[in-house]
Order: structure tokens, then sequence, then C-alpha cells
């Protein structure tokens, strides 16, 4: 699988267009009266080959767009709206065997427990035996010996195969799970907080990892943290999502440059850079907004430092209408108020 | 999977979990919430009614018709007897509501007597630790695995009074040991939180802690024992006594069934002399059970049903 | 191994405590067994047997000597399973009473109980995966309602209905009276067909219970990281169901197998009761019902000992079964 690899970054870099694009995607949990908008029309595409990060606090609905575009979201949860087009085709409308066919081999995901992520009662090469099988015909002392050459790449002790998950540490579990992930080489492998479980010291050395692997095999990425300074540092571009929204969207360059939303800026300065100086942090005041009653206007509104009642005009505007994302720069998209005023 | 879920399916869990007011008397919000769980609701409702009819059994049927000959044998139901008469002349309707009295009494006490010896220590053990909880938990399993009905009659072959008291003391003392082990349990988990520790800080003796903190916040939890131990009781009990190891000559569901096997009137064709003392067992347990359900989907809500419609809607995408 | 040797400890401690119990119990009753037990034998039958007052003695009490020195003298009996005659199967052994009744409980008891465990934890697990469809509405209730049942109230409807209305199956002993036990087809045949309606009864009785506990289990189990892997692995439904869903999900319901088991025997009593099938329950509540103390208390032995025999199957169906005991 290796030796296709040059040949394969060479068909993908050709193709024109996103790999992934989601319109208008609206994820709810529950129906009617009491159903909760955890995703909320959010736009997004992904370019063949790219590292897409997607930042925000807990309950801002990032698993839940990763969940989705592998649709395997759980009830109540479901897809209320909008599409996901895999290469210009629409997966809310494919059947379920076309589904199953189109999971892990086109896009795979790491996630975020590495410790509950492995079935324990299977052995590690059994369970890369069994995803191989579901997708094409090989022998099982074939995919075995996939398997023991993917848990190579990945610096795992092939000899693992035979290991049960328990035997193994999280970080060697969350490789394993990295190794799975590229096994059928998709186009897109989905992060979910691929390193939150882990200790700092393991974290460097999975990132670093995975950014080596992305290079050298060409795929996509959907990086998923709350750790907005590691995505600067790893994403070509950044998504900032809150409440379920995309408040903005920037090259990860341009977001660490010049951040355009109130909390993206609030979001920078709640951690500490990983290089660098130390600062002084000072974070978001207040607590992400209850979905089952997200504020009106601009949602962010109740914990914004720029929404004061002293600008009359601007404080009615964004206390009752929706914000939209506008272009504020080649490929800068930020959805504000006070950026609408601005430009 | 997301936040969202985790936080939804903990909501439910707060007010069984929250430290308890030991002042005032409130309708706990557990017990509101059973109320509006439909399982929960009807089967107290069932409970309820059974109970109803036991408590007012003299107004509706004469006592004495349960256990005296008066009147023509084998009769089926008819309007004059409901559920008919037995080989001797018993009306069994009769006999089903004025059984119910001395059967619900004995399975509340074996439960009562029961839940109270799992309680202390189950929860003593989860709390003090150390060899206290390994001897606890020793006994525990070991009374756990030995089979209580065979027990329970070789020890009532020995005893040659055989009356109610006996009953609930033999039964009581050997069904705490399942109990006892699920309460140590969830006195484990409650064990670290920071209002216990609090208390133990304060330097408040092990039994105060036991009784005043832990049990009061465990009363949902132990009332969901007490009702698992009701029916099984209820169960046993009736057994016993179906197997001619009670007091035959007093009315109850189990003696019912006794006599209508002792008479073999299965064997005759009559339905109803053990089809009613049973129907009475079964739809008593059957409500108990609704009501432990309605408990378990209170504490935990991942366990509910989703509505059929929605069923519907999802079962396109995966496992629902 | 460490594991296994601390099982092994708990086995023999149960043991010891089964057999403790049994000592102990007729010497804490009020009255005197042995004199109660005496009144079922004639003069001339207890002269018949030499010995035999002593025999009862030192199982039951009485015969005044110090309790550890009792104690021995009980173990040693009960080691060569010596228990004297049974006054209610006069001359016949209990030894032998429980060597003739044990193996059809055991057949009977092995086989449903399993089966219930099978179907219920079938049922348990497609309902959960289904959680709210049409299989979860409609068969978890209907075993729940036949779980609440008390296996003597099922036991009577089916002999009533089953066997004495449509007269499917036979509903009264093990065996036609026209055959000889042995191993040959006609016994077997009529010992399969004898057994039918009470398995039955106790595969209803007990399914239930299964059913609720490995859909409890099960949904949990779905909620599990690796099961939402394994669906985003792109595996088939049914192998993600299976494989790493119920795999998993079967461990919690296997380890309560044996104090259900524990429970089961009891109920099996009833059972064979109501189909006076005469096997070890039975008989045990005919000794009860007869005073016949030599028996009940090697019966109590017999079903005190068959839960911990099924737990040290199910502790070895767990070392099968679980990696993760493998190694602690």
């Amino acid at each position: 699988m290796i030796a296709a690899v040059p040949v394969e970054t060479e068909r993908r870099a050709a193709r024109t267009g996103p790999l992934v694009e989601l319109r208008g995607l609206t994820v709810e949990y529950g129906i009617g009266e009491g159903a909760v908008r955890a995703v909320d029309g959010v736009d997004l595409a992904i370019a063949p080959g790219e590292i897409l990060g997607l930042a925000g606090e807990s309950g801002s609905g990032k698993s839940t767009i990763a969940n989705a575009m592998l649709q395997i979201l759980r009830p109540p949860a479901r897809i209320a709206g909008g599409q996901i087009l895999f290469e210009n085709e629409d997966l809310t409308t494919k059947s379920r065997e076309e589904l199953r066919k189109f999971r892990w081999r086109n896009v795979s995901m790491v996630f975020q427990s590495a410790m509950n992520s492995l079935n324990p009662v299977m052995r590690v090469g059994d369970q890369f035996v069994d995803m191989m099988r579901a997708h094409e015909r090989i022998s099982k002392r074939d995919s075995l010996k996939q398997a023991e050459g993917l848990l190579d790449l990945v610096g795992i002790d092939p000899r693992r195969i035979r290991s049960y998950p328990h035997e193994l540490s999280g970080g060697m579990r969350q490789r394993v799970i990295i190794a799975m992930a590229l096994a059928l080489e998709p186009e897109l492998v989905i992060m979910d907080e691929p390193t939150t479980a882990l200790d700092v010291v393991v974290q460097r050395e999975i990132v670093q990892q995975i950014r080596t692997l992305q290079r050298k095999l060409g795929f996509a990425v959907l990086f998923i943290t709350h750790d907005l300074s590691l995505l600067l540092e790893v994403a070509n571009r950044v998504a900032i999502m809150y409440a379920g929204e995309i408040v903005e969207e920037a090259t990860s360059e341009e977001i660490h440059r010049a951040p355009r939303h109130p909390y993206t800026i609030g979001l920078m300065q709640s951690f500490p850079p990983l290089r660098g100086p130390v600062v002084r942090m000072s974070g978001i005041a207040g607590s992400p907004p209850d979905l089952a009653a997200t504020p009106s206007g601009c949602r962010f509104h109740p914990r914004c430092p720029h929404c004061l009642p002293g600008d009359a005009a601007l404080y009615a505007r964004q206390t009752t209408e929706r914000p939209r994302l506008r272009e504020v720069a080649p490929g800068h998209r930020v959805a504000c108020h006070l950026v609408e005023r601005d430009g | 999977m997301s936040q969202i879920q985790v936080e939804l399916q903990d909501q439910p869990f707060s007010p069984l979990s929250a430290p308890a007011t030991r002042r005032g008397i409130k309708v706990p919000a557990w017990i509101v919430l059973l109320l509006k769980n439909p399982k929960g609701r009807v089967g107290l409702a069932i409970v309820l009614g059974i109970a109803l009819l036991a408590v007012i059994s003299p107004l509706i049927a004469d006592p004495a018709s349960a256990t005296n000959f008066s009147f023509a044998t084998r009769l089926a139901p008819t309007w004059h007897h409901l559920f008919g008469t037995t080989d001797q002349g018993e009306d069994v309707w009769a006999g089903v509501v004025v059984g119910a009295r001395r059967s619900l009494a004995t399975g509340f006490l074996v439960a009562l007597l029961a839940t109270g010896l799992a309680a202390t220590l189950g929860i003593t053990a989860a709390y003090v630790g150390g060899i206290v909880d390994d001897v606890i938990s020793l006994v525990t399993s070991v009374v756990f695995v030995i089979p209580t009905v065979p027990l329970l009659i070789d020890v009532t072959a020995f005893l040659h009074q055989r009356g109610m008291t006996t009953m609930i003391l033999v039964v009581g003392f050997t069904i705490w040991a399942f109990e006892a082990r699920i309460l140590r349990g969830q006195a484990l988990t409650l064990k670290n939180r920071d209002f216990i520790q609090a208390a133990k800080v304060s330097g408040e003796s092990t039994w105060r802690i036991v009784f005043g903190e832990l049990m009061p916040n465990m009363i949902s939890r132990i009332a969901a024992a007490f009702v698992l131990v009701f029916y099984i009781a209820i169960i046993i009990e009736a057994g016993l006594e179906f197997l001619g190891l009670g007091d035959s000559a007093k009315a109850s569901w189990g003696v019912s069934l006794y006599w209508a096997t002792v008479n073999s009137s299965v064997l005759q064709g009559e339905w109803w002399s053990f089809l009613f003392p049973g129907l009475a067992i079964g739809i008593t347990v059957l409500g108990l059970t609704l009501v432990l359900a309605g408990i378990d989907e209170v504490s935990n809500p991942r366990l509910r049903g989703i509505p059929t419609r929605r069923a519907l809607l999802l079962r396109r995408r995966g496992p629902a | 191994m460490r594991w296994f040797l601390r099982r092994l400890a708990f086995y023999v401690f149960a043991v010891w405590l089964a057999l403790t119990l049994t000592f102990l119990l007729p010497r804490l009753m009020p009255g005197n067994p042995v004199g109660g037990l005496l009144q079922h034998l004639s003069p001339s039958q207890i002269q018949a047997n030499p010995g035999i007052i002593a025999t009862y003695e030192k199982l039951l009490g009485g015969n005044h000597e110090s309790i550890p020195t009792a104690y021995w003298q009980y173990l040693g009996h009960v080691v060569h399973l010596n228990f004297g005659i049974s006054t209610s199967n006069y001359p016949a052994k209990v030894s032998e009473v429980v060597g003739r009744t044990l193996p059809y409980s055991i057949a009977l008891v092995g086989i449903a109980f399993v089966l219930a465990f099978v179907l219920g934890t079938a049922v348990g697990t497609v309902a959960a995966w289904r959680r709210g469809g049409g299989f979860d509405t409609f068969f978890v209730p209907l075993f729940l309602t036949l779980g609440a049942f008390p296996a003597y109230f099922t036991a009577l409807l089916i002999v009533y209905f089953v066997g004495l209305k449509l007269g499917w199956f036979p509903f009264q002993h093990a065996y036609s009276t026209d055959v000889t036990p042995g191993l040959h087809w006609n016994f077997i045949s009529s010992a399969i067909q004898h057994g039918i309606l009470p398995a039955l009864v106790i595969v209803l009785a007990y399914a239930g219970g299964w059913v609720l506990n490995m859909r409890t289990v099960m949904i949990n189990t779905i909620g599990e990281d690796y099961v939402t892997m394994a669906q985003a692995k792109g595996l088939k439904d049914r192998r993600v169901m299976l494989r790493y869903a119920a795999r998993n999900a079967i461990l919690p319901p296997l380890n309560g197998f044996a104090p259900q088991f524990a429970t089961a025997v009891g109920g099996v009593i009833f059972v064979e009761l109501v189909f006076s099938y005469p096997g070890a329950g039975f008989t045990l509540q005919q000794a009860a019902l007869g005073n016949d103390y030599p028996l009940t208390q090697a019966l109590l032995l017999v079903f005190a000992i068959c839960p911990i025999v099924a737990m040290f199957l199910t502790d070895l169906a767990n070392l099968v079964l679980d990696p993760r005991v493998r190694t602690a």
C-alpha cells in the first residue's frame, strides 16, 4: 500500500473542487418542541489533502459534525437538514449499504477516547482484519500482514497485533487507531480530539506523527479540538464554532495574525501558546449557551465584550439579528455585526 | 459522542443524587419523576389498586367464606360466585381478596426486614471499608449463592409452628444478601461525594454518616431495592405456602394454590380455583416490576424506549 | 492465575459454609429432630437396621458429643455419603434416593436454564439494538409479563391449557409407565416428551429476567466508543451488534448466571411438584412434609453445591470470554 502512495497523491492533487462540502448542515437532538439544535446550518468545505481545523468549546457541535459526516449519529440525534457532499455526491440520500461501504474506505475517523475506542475482548489484529474484510476481498492472513505493516508505520512493534487493548498504553492505543484509520487509504481522516485523553508528552509525539504521515500519504484531515493553539500549529485552515454555528473561518496564519470574531480572540487568549513567552490569559467570561434556549440575535452576545447598550443601533442588531458569515478578506469569513459595521 | 448527549443524560440524575435536606416534608423529586414515567405510573396504580382491595376486603367479600366450606363445591364462576367455588366449597373471590391481606402483609414485612438488614450491612460495608467490608462482602456473596427456597423448605420442615411470624423471619433473613450487594455498590459511588467527605472531615460519627447522610441520599436506590425484594418475597412466600409449608388453615394466595393442587382441581379441569389466586400474584408482581422499571428509567434515561414515530424516522440511520 | 486461586478459595469457603449450615440447622432448631424422625419407623424397622440411630444422631445432633467431635463425625458421614435410611422411602438409603432423583433434575434444569439464558440474552440483544422498534415494544413487555408470573403459576397454566386441554404433551411424571429407565431409545424419547412442558415453564419463567438484564447492559454498551467506531469502520450492522456490542454486553449477565441459577434451583422444586416430576426438588418437598430429615439435609447440601458448580463453570466461561480476566 505504501508504494501506491505517490500515484494516489497525484490523483488527489489533480482533482479540482472540494473533497467534502457541508451545505447548511443541521443536526437536531429529538423531534418537535423539545428538539435541540446541536449544529445549525453549517457550511464548510474541505479541500483534498488539506488539514482543516475545527475549534470550539465543549458542546459547540464539533463532534456532532464529525459523526454526521460519517452518518453515525445516535438517536435522538439526527440530520434535520442540509447536505453532506463527498466528491459532489450527497451522503444524506445514500442507502444503508452504500453508506457502510463509504465509511472508513473514503472517510475514516480517530476517536476522542483512545481508551475506549478498541473492542476490549478482541485482539488488535482481529480488529484490523474485521475492518479490512468488511471492505475488500482479502484473506485473514494478508490483512494481518498489512496490519503489521501499518503498526510499523506508526511506530508500534508489529507483534502487537496479538495483543488485547488492555495490554497497550493509552498512547499506543491511539497509534493503533491512527494506523487503522489509514489502512484503507481514505481521502479524509477525521481526528476528533485525538490527543485529549493523553498526557502532554505523548500528545506532542502523536501530533508530530499525524503531520508526518499526512505529508507522506497526502490524505485530508479534519482536525477537531478545543485547543486552538494546537490547531494553529497543525492546520492549514481553521474554522471556529460557537453554539452550533461557524463564527469564523480563515487560514491558520490569518487567524493567528488577525482574528476578527470576539469569540476567536477570547479563545486565543484562553490557551498559552505552545512556544514563546508566557502571557497573561484572560479567557472568555460566562459559559456556552444552553442549546435548548439559544440567545436571540448573535448567539455570542451575552458573553461578548463588545455588546454594550451604549451604541443603541448596534446593540439592537446584536440582540435581535443573526449575523451571517461574510468574507472580510480572501478566504477569511466572519459572522459578526462588528465586522459588518467596520467593513 | 457529543457532549450534548452526556449533558442530557446527566440531568435526570441530579434530582436523585442531590443532597437530601433533612428538615421539612417535601415530595422528593424522584417520586414526581416516577409519577411522570408511564411504566411507574401504571405500576403504582396496579399495586395501590390491589392494596386497596385488600384493605376493603371485608366490605366486598365475606371473610368467613374464604376458609369455611359454606357453599356448593366446584361451581364455575357465576354472578353469585364471581370466581367460582373450590372442591371444599370455599368462595374463590373471597379467598383472593381476603388472602391479599396476608400475602401483601407478609411480603411487605419481609421486604422491610430484608431491606433494613441489607441497607445497614451494605452501606456500612461500603462506607467503613477495609476488613469490615471484606467480611460482610464475603458473607453476602456466599449467602447469595445458597439457594433460598431449598433452605427455607429445610428450615420450615424442622419448625413445627408455621405461622406468619416464622415465615417473615425465615424469608427475611435469607433473601437480604443480593439486596445488600446492590446497595453496597451504590453506596461506594456515593461515598466519595463532597458532602460525605465534608461530614467525615467535620468529625461526625460513622453511624451518623451512614444513617444520617448516606441513607437519606440513597433513598431512591433503597426504594428500588425494597420493591425488588417485595415482589420476590411475595413469590417465595406464596411458593412456600404452595408447597404446603405455610399455615394452610388461613386464607392467602399461596394457600389457595396449595389446595387447588392438593385437591387436584387442575387435573379435574377446575381452572378457576388456581387461575384467580395465581393471577393475583402475577398482577401484583407485574405492578411491582413496572414500578421498578419506572425507577430504573428515571435514574437511567437511556433505557427509555424512543417513541415509535421517531424510531421509524431514525431506523434508516443505523442502530437505534 | 492469582484470580483463579482467589476463586478457588471462594469455592472452598462456600462449600465449607454449606456443610456447616447443614450441620448447624437441625441442632439450632427447637425440639429433637431424631426423636421426631424415629416416629416414622416402626420398632422392627429400627431393629432391622442396627446403628441407624447413631447415624441419625451424627447427622442431626442429640448424641451429647462436644461440638468439635460432633462436627468431625458429621463431616465423616457426609464425605462417605452416609446419610442413613430415608424414612419416607424405606428401606432405600438416602444416597440411593438422591442418586436416583438428581439426574432428572440436573438434566431438566441444566438444559432448560441454559435455554432460558440463551433465549433471554438473544431477545435482549435484538431489543436493545432496535430500541423502541416493533420487536422491542412487543417482546420485552411480553417476557416481562411472563417473568412476573411465578414459576408455579406458569406451571399450573401450562399443565391445564397445554397438557390437559390441548393434550399436546404428557404432563405428569418423567417418562411413561410402560418403559423402564435405561439407555435405550424408548426411554429417552419418552423422557424428552415428558420433559418438554416442565422445560417450557422454566424457560418462560426465567427468560424474562435475562431479557431485561441483557437489554439494559446492551443499551449501555451500545453507547461505548468502540461500538461507534465499529460502525464507523463500515462493518455490517449484524457484525457490530454481535461481535462488538453483544460480545461485551454478555459478560455482566454471565456473571449473574450462578446466583440466578441458585434462584432457579428453588423454582424447579415448584415445577417438579406441579408436574409430579421425580426429581430432587419434588423429593425434597415430599421429604420436608414427611419430616424425613436425613433426606432433606442431603438434598439441601446438593442444592447448595449446585450453584457453586455453576459458578465454577461461569468462571471458566469468563476465562475464555474476557481477556482482561486472564491477565488479572
